[in-house]
């Protein structure tokens, strides 16, 4: 666009001709007051409390919905500005309560600011004022509408950014309300963005409720570690506790916006449940110790049970997703000083005999701009809300989109091709579309795939992968379920290859990426996390694992780690039955926000954090558990003096790229298959312990989904329990497939 | 006097083709149908003829039609404002109940100028009958093959559907009825952009009330010139006038423009019962209130009015006799702009309510003495502020009842009771 130069109260600003005037005037940090403007939400220009004088126009014009043309003088303090801005600020008030000192948003309010600048000290309305009854919409929101200023900066979050439009304006005039059309409350996995939107308090968040005011709190910048993302947070605390968490701006990553997960998790932090102290197992009871005790009991236990053997091999190391990246690093480090290889993070992946290997290979923001998305095995907006987010802003730009999955989903942007199949007839799809895609490119035919049929709707996948324009093949964290997940990755590489699309690999989430760049998976004569399993090691490090929720294999690895004779040091930060029955000592570890380092998102950007608040009561962040453990072990290169160091280390070491199978295999096992998914707000501990985020609908599914025709063959009619969840007949899902979403402890837990 | 809009008026079936035809109608879409008129000699005809839109602005209909991009390859439309809602207001009503031809005519004309192959008449939900009317209208024209693609083998195409609207007031603001025909809740939007450039759907679109469509084929077919001179300088043709309230005969009268106000009271049957005048609103129940010696020397066009310190608007003639309470007058208006504010934009929607209470609290005899600078100071904060033209509407009569007759408000607020009625 065009440079011009404007006037704004007299200085001459530059501008591109067509922004609207209070771009420009944020851009030159010019004060202009407004409620309904949102630099990421579309223009409404309702609350007028923008209006300034532009010389010429006969009225005042409001700053937000202004273009700026060549030589426009504008005055934003004129008389005539001022005038317009403080008639507003009386029309606002007059049906505001104005009872700042018990409402939430106080201190914080942007009505609040604005009117000890424009507001006027004594008010002439005298007529009774305005009351709205509020309505619950769900554990997450407080509503006080009648502190509402129709500003609807809620209303076009819902519609433009969530995709869901749960917020609308109801009646006319002074009766219009600001209310979910719905009765059952609101329902996105962002809907907590609509509490920072909201100038006012008339939507505040309910978790954090009258517990303090925002000038008692620190706010300091963090990272979430919940998704792939690592959204960029402010932590806010208050004598050593998180009380709330909002969204700091990063446009490479979550721009303005955060999940709800990232948001409201931070309460499970304070929730009873925590393991606090350390504890030992002496003589089959548990005992509260000191730190030293435990951990001289845990490197004796480590010297009984297998390095004074010199059965180093004997040993394994285990971690969830939620682990730093240092932490990752130092147990890695810790198990091959001592020289094991058998490390392990991938404790939910069904098939391990060859790696998930697909690449990822597009930023966040270039997501925005692709033509076309073809998306495998995957509910991205609830298991990834801010990359589904990005796929989202594409599809509205005209992107398509196509899926493959076992079930239908609940997207928020419209699906080109929907295609329902169950999970042993993923391999043979994408063996279809890559034969398709070869034959268009006249490409000779490997052997594997000569045999392979192909349909319309294959064929129309791989047009539109093989059209013009930019396309990405994500594959989503359902693949993990899958035996012929490594030959479904390797399928991928080549299609994109042929097809010159991006790829997204969404299979494993949390901090998993840290865990692949500090090596956390088995070395050269490791085991893996099932072959760990299976020949029964004598001893273990299992850093913040919970079994009935993290690994695939649940029943197995719970047997598995209950023999006789292994001795297992865990390291936990909330307290579980079966932890407590397999280990021999518990070692209390900070959780998110509790501690420094660092999370690697999908683009590998390495983002590090500081802790927020101090461990609490005697938890201790676990790289410093680590690395005293190592120097106990009396293993040499641990000498850090924080986790930047550790975290330095990482990053200037040479990283081994993997070796990757590269086989495909197309032959599948029959009969009915399984797909067993955390639920979205049970993905890791701290999740799993947010009351209020459980209470919500998305909290609350725990359900095994499966077609008439599957209940029938599995003898389940609707509420049965299957696997340790309620059956639902649903025709959504595929034939011969069960998919589950759990979001407790259940006695079954993932199966074979 | 009925040269235009009401032409077939006093004939048998007068809304049927039959008669419209019988009276020359649709002589200018045949023409256009044979080619034999240019887009541009239409619109320098409709500029000659100084028609200006008839819903209230009076915007001169020739220059609105030549800023739409009739070139742009795009769908375009023409929309007719038939949301006939301001109080006072009852001649397009009339228009499509006994002429609805001229105004489809009026339309495809439009739609022709404009390029535009697709056009929505929006009529007001209340409107049940003169809505059946323009349907059977609509049925007709498709029937004797005036409306439909290529009409008549030319290239020229024009689909015209009527749609009602769900009885909102502010449904007649332009823009927000292109938001209702667009099946979303009726708000007017803010501007730029002008629905010329981004209207319905999205796409370029005029927007023009019934009567200035009603006023075009006539127009067409006369002459420019002719209808110019039918009226006075600056405001060209004749108009319909609704007058209302305390005459004799209420009716619409299409009279030439220029008519002393005089003249068309008494053509309305001068005041009821004897009693004299002592107030007009002349263009709408949102222009301001002229008191009845103003009224009565003025004229009835655009300036004329204008002098008098009101504004023609629809052409909406409220006629108060001398029985009427200007406080209780002004309330009920106040009540009907806070009742039919759409509550978008703040100075409205909190502005329409705080007047009304303050109103209503001198009815109830619990006025304060500074409760007329609060309702000055209240709507001159209104006014100018606003995203649509409603809050201006109900700011305007605030200001023109208190300076014309204070007198009345400040007895009320004294003595808790009206000045005229005890």
């Amino acid at each position: 666009m065009a440079k011009i130069e404007i006037e704004i109260d007299g200085k001459l600003v530059n501008a591109r001709a067509g922004e609207m005037l209070i771009a420009v005037t944020d851009r030159e940090s010019i004060s202009v007051p407004r409620f309904c403007y949102h630099k990421k939400l579309s223009i409404s220009a309702n609350c007028r409390m923008c209006l300034v004088d532009v010389e010429g126009a006969p009225k005042p014009q409001p700053a937000c919905s202004t273009p700026i043309a060549d030589g426009m003088k504008i005055h934003t303090q004129n008389e005539k500005a001022k005038a317009s801005q403080k008639a507003v600020m009386e029309f606002l008030l007059i049906n505001h309560p104005l009872d700042c000192p018990i409402c939430d948003q106080g201190g914080e309010c942007e009505l609040q600011d604005v009117a000890m600048d424009y507001g006027s000290d004594v008010s002439r309305f005298t007529e009774g004022k305005r009351i709205v009854a509020d309505s619950d919409i769900g554990a997450l929101i407080q509503t006080d509408m009648t502190r509402c200023i129709h500003c609807t900066r809620c209303v076009r979050f819902g519609a433009e950014i969530a995709g869901i439009m749960e917020m609308g304006g109801t009646g006319r005039g002074e009766d219009m309300k600001i209310e979910p059309f719905l009765t059952e409350g609101i329902q996105s996995e962002l809907s907590g963005n609509m509490i920072d939107v909201c100038p006012v308090g008339a939507l505040t968040s309910k978790p954090f409720r009258y517990e303090l005011r925002s000038w008692q709190m620190n706010s300091m910048s963090n990272i979430a570690r919940h998704d792939l993302v690592g959204s960029n947070i402010y932590t806010q605390t208050y004598k050593g506790k998180v009380k709330r968490i909002v969204a700091r701006d990063n446009d490479d990553t979550n721009e303005t916006w955060i999940s709800d997960r990232d948001r409201f998790s931070y309460e499970g932090l304070a929730h009873e449940n925590r393991l606090l102290a350390p504890q030992i197992k002496v003589e089959g009871e548990w005992k509260e110790v000191e730190w030293n005790v435990a951990l001289d009991f845990a490197t004796r236990g480590l010297g009984n049970s297998v390095l004074n053997n010199h059965q180093s091999d004997q040993l394994g190391a285990l971690a969830s997703n939620t682990a730093t990246l240092e932490e990752f690093h130092l147990l890695q480090k810790i198990l091959r000083e001592l020289g094991s290889e058998n490390i392990d993070h991938r404790l939910n992946v069904k098939n391990l005999n060859s790696p998930i290997a697909l690449d990822s290979n597009v930023k966040l923001v270039n997501l925005e701009n692709m033509d076309h998305a073809l998306i495998i095995g995957s509910y991205t907006r609830l298991e990834q809300p801010m990359v589904n987010h990005r796929l989202r802003k594409a599809s509205l730009k005209g992107a398509t989109v196509d899926v493959i999955n076992a079930m239908e989903f609940d997207f928020n942007y419209s699906i080109n091709s929907e295609n329902i199949i169950a999970p042993n007839k993923v391999v043979a799809t994408l063996a279809g579309v890559l034969k398709v895609v070869l034959e268009s490119k006249q490409q000779e035919l490997p052997d594997y795939l000569t045999s392979v049929k192909t349909d319309d709707v294959i064929t129309e996948l791989a047009e539109k992968l093989l059209a013009e324009g930019q396309s990405v093949i994500v594959l989503g964290e359902h693949v993990i379920n899958n035996d012929s997940a490594a030959s479904i990755a390797n399928l991928i590489t080549n299609i994109a290859k042929q097809t010159k699309s991006s790829t997204l690999n969404l299979s494993a989430s949390g901090n998993s990426m840290a865990a692949n760049l500090s090596g956390f998976v088995p070395g050269k004569g490791g085991l893996d996390v099932n072959a760990m399993l299976e020949s029964e090691l004598k001893a273990y490090i299992l850093l913040d694992v919970y079994p009935h929720y993290d690994f695939h294999h649940s029943i197995k690895a719970i047997d598995a780690l209950n023999k006789d004779g292994a001795f297992i040091i865990s390291l936990n930060s909330f307290k579980d039955k079966d932890v407590a029955n397999y280990s021999d000592v518990m070692l209390p570890i900070s959780c998110f926000y509790e501690t420094s380092g660092s999370h690697v998102n999908i683009e590998g950007e390495i983002q590090s954090f500081t802790a927020s608040v101090s461990a609490p009561s005697d938890t201790k962040p676990a790289w410093k558990v680590l690395k005293v453990l190592a120097d106990l072990l009396e293993l040499p290169g641990f000498h850090y003096a924080d986790s930047a160091q550790v975290t330095s280390e990482i990053t200037h070491q040479s990283h081994k790229s993997h070796v990757h199978d590269e086989n495909i295999d197309l032959t599948t096992k029959q009969g009915i298959q399984i797909i067993w998914q955390k639920s979205p707000y049970a993905v890791d501990a701290l999740s799993r312990h947010a009351i209020s985020l459980q209470a919500t609908k998305i909290g609350q599914m725990n359900s095994a989904s499966m077609n008439k025709a599957t209940a029938k063959k599995l003898e389940m009619t609707q509420g049965d329990e299957y696997l340790g969840v309620p059956a639902i007949i649903s025709e959504t899902v595929a034939n011969n497939c069960v998919f589950v979403n759990a979001n407790r402890s259940t006695q079954a837990g993932g199966q074979s | 006097m009925n040269e235009v809009c009401f032409k077939t008026l006093d004939q048998k079936k007068s809304w049927s083709l039959k008669t419209y035809e019988a009276n020359g109608g649709y002589s200018v879409w045949r023409k256009i149908l044979k080619g034999e008129l240019t887009p541009d000699q239409i619109i320098d005809e409709l500029k000659t003829s100084g028609l200006r839109g008839r819903g209230g602005a009076g915007f001169p209909t020739g220059l609105k039609w030549s800023f739409m991009p009739r070139n742009a390859d795009v769908q375009k439309y023409v929309v007719c404002n038939s949301d006939e809602g301001e109080p006072g207001t009852c001649k397009d009503r009339d228009i499509l109940r006994y002429n609805p031809h001229s105004v489809i005519e009026g339309m495809a004309i439009g739609s022709f100028v404009m390029n535009a192959t697709k056009g929505y008449n929006y009529i007001r939900g209340e409107f049940m009958e003169p809505f059946y009317r323009f349907e059977g209208a609509l049925k007709e024209a498709y029937d004797a093959g005036l409306l439909g693609e290529n009409l008549d083998g030319s290239s020229v195409s024009f689909d015209l559907y009527a749609h009602l609207g769900a009885g909102a007031y502010i449904c007649g603001e332009e823009t927000a009825l292109l938001e209702s025909l667009e099946g979303k809740k009726g708000q007017p939007r803010f501007k730029p952009p002008f629905p010329a450039n981004i209207g319905l759907f999205g796409m370029p679109t005029t927007i023009n009330n019934t009567e200035s469509f009603a006023s075009v084929p006539e127009i067409l077919a006369q002459g420019g010139q002719w209808f110019a001179d039918i009226g006075v300088e600056n405001s060209g043709g004749c108009k319909l006038f609704s007058v209302t309230g305390h005459v004799n005969e209420p009716a619409n009268f299409e009279v030439p423009m220029g008519i002393p106000f005089k003249d068309l009271l008494e053509m309305a049957g001068g005041i009821r019962e004897g009693r004299t005048l002592k107030a007009v609103i002349p263009g709408g129940s949102s222009t301001p209130v002229l008191t009845a010696d103003a009224a009565m020397a003025m004229t009835m066009d655009y300036d004329g009015i204008e002098k008098a310190g009101s504004m023609l608007g629809a052409g909406s003639v409220i006629i108060m006799d001398d029985t009427t309470c200007m406080v209780e007058a002004l309330t009920r208006l106040a009540h009907f702009y806070y009742d039919e504010s759409c509550g978008q934009c703040t100075p409205c929607r909190e502005g329409t309510g705080w007047l009304y209470r303050v109103l209503k609290r001198i009815m109830d005899g619990n006025g304060k003495a500074d409760d007329i600078d609060l309702l000055l100071g209240v709507q001159d904060k209104i006014i100018g502020n606003t995203i649509c033209a409603l809050g201006d509407a109900a700011a305007m009569p605030v200001e023109s009842f208190l300076r014309n007759f204070r007198q009345e408000f400040e007895y009320y607020i004294e003595h808790g009771k009206s000045m005229v009625k005890g």
